[in-house]
């Protein structure tokens, strides 16, 4: 734990400094979480910003100094599926925003700006984020968690309050449907390739 | 057929582990914390407003339940209109004294005899 329970308790009671401390403790954690679950830098701030709204507002409901972290984890992964849930509704809006995105990606290696490692750290972000587009929010957050953060199966227990192997099945299941999304873009690259 | 499964699921994990190095943790801007701040400060004045119309709300429906719970409970003021029952008001309409509308017929039989 990066922070005292004394100094959650004197946040509970309205100081603001000591809440600060907090936010300035897990900020850079909950970032990196973050963007990785969402993948969309420019938004990574704004998502980290609601998560310790969120908390600022909770506090209160806080008993017991070991379970902050597994619920600021919950936090972290409530306000990441409202983001990706309001992205999915907001498709539309993100492929044109997309297209101008390449536009000017075009525009800028025309131009030499764009270094080659930004191009394949990208490349590598846009093939994971499609094929997480096999599951669900709800599930890619799950297969995050556990598979690029590393969180134990203990961890996620008592971040969803789901018994492990009720977790056991849905990450099987999720991982399955990703291995094959992964599997038929390899076909298809293979063929494309071949061609 | 397992291990090419296998292989997949090897190049699988490889590539999330790529991923994880993909997504650098960002630095947070200058702004994080008077942006948040903002944000919690104006989720506050929401909430307090919000408040303070529920709480106008359930005082002014107490003041109403109150004023038509003494409304209810004041006789009225105009006692006589129901002074009587129903049977004793139509009782006192048809009394043995109001007239018949339709008069006993009396037959004046005139003797052939005469």
């Amino acid at each position: 734990m990066l922070v005292d329970f004394e100094l959650i308790k004197r946040a509970q009671k309205g100081d603001s400094a000591a809440f600060n401390e907090i936010v300035l403790a897990y900020r850079k954690r909950i970032l990196g979480t973050i963007a990785r679950l969402i993948a969309r830098p420019e938004d990574v701030e704004d998502v980290a910003q609601e998560v310790f709204l969120r908390l600022y507002f909770s506090l209160d409901q806080l008993r017991t100094a070991e379970v902050f972290e597994p619920w600021l984890h919950r936090l972290t992964v409530n306000a990441a599926y409202d983001y990706l849930r309001k992205q999915r509704r907001r498709q539309e809006f993100r492929m044109s925003d997309l297209s101008e995105q390449q536009v000017m990606l075009a525009d800028a290696a025309a131009g030499g700006k764009v270094e080659h490692e930004e191009q394949y750290r990208k490349k590598i972000r846009e093939s994971v984020q499609s094929l997480l587009g096999a599951v669900s929010e709800a599930d890619r957050i799950l297969l995050m968690l556990k598979e690029v953060e590393g969180l134990s199966l203990k961890e996620l227990e008592k971040v969803y309050k789901v018994n492990e192997n009720a977790l056991k099945v849905r990450l099987f299941r999720a991982r399955q449907r990703v291995l094959k999304a992964y599997g038929s873009a390899e076909a298809r690259e293979g063929t494309g390739q071949s061609r | 057929m397992n291990s090419m499964r296998g292989n997949v699921d090897d190049r699988l994990d490889a590539l999330l582990q790529a991923y994880r190095d993909a997504c650098p943790t960002p630095e947070p801007s200058a702004n994080f914390m008077p942006n948040l701040w903002q944000r919690i400060e104006s989720r506050q004045s929401f909430t307090f407003s919000f408040q303070r119309m529920a709480n106008a709300f359930v005082t002014a429906a107490v003041a109403l339940s109150i004023v038509l719970g003494v409304y209810m409970s004041i006789p009225r003021s105009n006692p006589s209109s129901y002074s009587q029952s129903y049977l004793e008001a139509l009782a006192d309409a048809n009394t043995v004294d109001t007239p018949d509308y339709v008069a006993p017929v009396r037959l004046e039989l005139s003797d052939p005899g005469r």
